[in-house]
């Protein structure tokens, strides 16, 4: 019994060459996490992340399977599981309430994108994006849009829906030094001026101007 | 007025709190795409009037008319959207089976769209991780590893708890258990939260 | 972010319990644990030493900080500057209250402590109100946070940014250029 937790530490197969550990798999959900919370648009998907966690929960549960019952060992593992699943789930949660919000403008953005470029779509949220398209879509139609004028029968749903604000302000803690960051100016009376982001410090400042850094990883918002 | 049934539409969405949904107001929907076409026959005649017998006086009018025709067809565009909005927020409030007392406020085609709706989350979740999938609709709240002291006030019956443990559920027993699993026992009066 | 989800964050932070039971070694997905051995101290996530503790598995040894002495220094420390002083623990809020709702026996001078945590919150809080609001009045576009915490920042997170938005708004409608012209229905 003691071995049956033994390999969940390791990858079950070897395969990738990152070689991620499981705890550090787990850094890198919760970091997916907040950042998906707090940024005001959708961020790249982390499909293989979600994936590898999903592999190593039911690895753990079917292991849990075959423990001795009422074992306190068995009941740490399902604590830690409770944990990891409700980070997985509101991690996801936080994106398909994006998708459903900015569905118009999420489609748009995955038809421009340059073959080989990573997606900001899961295979499963493109679906879940476009059949939530059709659906409002068709709903419009067929309750009200049929029965307007011929010129007034449909509705630019790029237009309609609003687009995300990427000038929102955020929190974030900067993990890579940077330098030279750009910040813009609120009023004309001000000047733009340059910062450093010193590691491990943190700031109040616009989404838009530290995106890119949110996306490699260089800060994290919080 | 023009669009005076139009804004309407709008402001009893605003009187709505949050999350809240009323009666469909097929009515109001019906008296705004009327005015619609009787805005959209005047300007026909007009446009053709001033075609073929040069009117430009009339244009300013048919101008005004297409700016109306616009302005309710985004109201009543918003009130229908706003409406999925809060059928949506209503599916992750009460599961897939809404109390009879909410679909009685919605249209056919809102039921249609909120069917669609669950079909479409049911297939995402599915699709998730390995054959299983994944139920995002739970674990909203984050897990609590603490336990609380209850009292049995019925026979229950056995009782399997996270870990495995079986205990007895006897009226009078009182047990230590973690809260997430008595939290339904205690609603449904199987336990009571002993507060010491 | 819900407070809740602050907790559930500091639940992570490692303290230091005495089991009274013995445990191999376990392998965790998010890293391993123990060994457990009765009377021999163990480092463990929170979440993990508050639920032996009402299991009655174990004693929290309370984290160093969590010292009156050392807590009234950092509480005049924190009256004494204007701006944040550095924490012991950027979850050290939450830790106080649980481990004083759920292990306040094993934690000496229980009381005190609370007070001392709650006197320097308030302060430090005090200090975020006047920033964000200087924030708001200066029009400024960016500030430095440091050493404030993930739940002192969540105090006025919504307060905060839905002001900013709503100022940012007002100002673009001001502008000659009808910016932003998206139907919004």
């Amino acid at each position: 019994m003691a071995d049956a937790f033994s390999e969940a530490s390791d990858r079950s197969e070897d395969d990738s060459q990152d070689v991620m550990t499981p705890a550090e798999l787990i850094a890198k959900l919760e970091q997916a996490w907040l950042n998906e919370k707090f940024s005001p648009e959708l961020m790249e998907s982390k499909s293989e992340i979600v994936e590898c966690v999903m592999e190593q929960l039911t690895h753990m549960e079917g292991n849990l399977q075959r423990v001795r019952k009422g074992d306190i060992k068995a009941s740490i593992h399902r604590m830690e599981i409770d944990r990891i699943r409700f980070v997985l789930s509101s991690y996801l949660r936080s994106r398909l309430r994006k998708i459903e919000k900015y569905f118009p403008h999420i489609l748009e953005k995955e038809k421009s994108r340059a073959e080989g470029d990573p997606s900001f779509l899961s295979p499963e949220e493109f679906a879940f994006a476009k059949e939530y398209l059709a659906n409002t879509e068709s709903y419009l139609k067929t309750v009200a849009l049929r029965h307007m004028p011929p010129n007034l029968q449909t509705v630019d749903m790029l237009k309609a829906v609003p687009k995300p604000c990427l000038d929102s302000f955020v929190f974030l803690r900067v993990h890579e030094r940077q330098e030279n960051i750009l910040v813009e100016p609120e009023t004309d009376e001000q000047r733009e001026y340059a910062i450093d982001l010193e590691e491990g410090s943190q700031h109040l400042m616009r989404y838009s101007t530290i995106a890119p850094l949110v996306a490699s990883g260089a800060v994290q918002l919080i | 007025m023009f669009c005076e049934k139009g804004v309407e539409l709008i402001k009893e969405l605003h009187l709505l709190g949050d999350g809240q949904l009323s009666a469909f107001n097929e009515d109001g929907i019906r008296q705004v795409l009327d005015e619609m076409k009787a805005l959209y026959e005047q300007n026909q005649s007009d446009v053709n009037e001033a075609k073929s017998e040069g009117k430009s006086e009339l244009i300013p009018t048919i101008k005004f008319r297409h700016t109306c025709l616009l302005r309710n067809q985004r109201c009543v565009a918003a009130y229908l959207y706003d409406r999925l909005l809060r059928i949506r927020a209503l599916r992750w409030e009460y599961g897939s089976v809404l109390p009879a007392s909410i679909r009685f406020h919605m249209c056919a085609e809102e039921l249609e769209w909120f069917n669609q709706y669950k079909k479409s989350l049911a297939m995402y979740m599915r699709s998730l991780g390995g054959e299983e999938g994944l139920d995002i609709t739970q674990d909203m709240k984050p897990p609590k590893s603490l336990y609380i002291e209850v009292r049995c006030l019925k026979d229950h019956g056995e009782f399997e708890i996270d870990d495995g443990t079986i205990i007895l559920l006897k009226k009078n027993s009182q047990h230590f258990l973690p809260r997430w699993k008595c939290e339904q026992l205690i609603r449904q009066g199987v336990l009571e939260h002993v507060i010491s | 972010m819900d407070p809740s989800e602050v907790e559930f964050l500091a639940e992570k932070e490692m303290v230091t319990i005495i089991s009274n039971f013995s445990l191999d070694k376990m392998y965790l997905i998010g890293g391993d644990l123990g060994p457990f051995n009765p009377g021999l101290p163990v480092n463990v996530p929170l979440w993990l030493a508050l639920n032996l503790k009402q299991r009655q598995k174990c004693r929290i040894v309370p984290p160093e900080w969590m010292d009156v002495e050392k807590l009234e220094e950092i509480r005049e420390q924190e009256r004494k500057e204007e701006t944040f002083t550095p924490i012991p623990n950027p979850h050290y809020m939450e830790l106080t209250k649980l481990l004083l709702n759920h292990a306040s026996d094993n934690i000496p001078k229980a009381d005190e402590i609370r007070t001392l945590v709650k006197d320097i919150w308030d302060t430090r809080v005090a200090k975020l109100r006047l920033s964000a609001d200087s924030f708001i009045s200066q029009l400024e576009a960016h500030a430095k946070l440091d050493n404030l915490t993930l739940m002192e920042i969540n105090t006025t997170r919504t307060f905060l940014l839905d002001s900013l938005n709503s100022m940012y708004k007002l100002r673009a409608s001001l502008q000659p250029q009808p910016a932003a012209k998206g139907h919004h229905y």
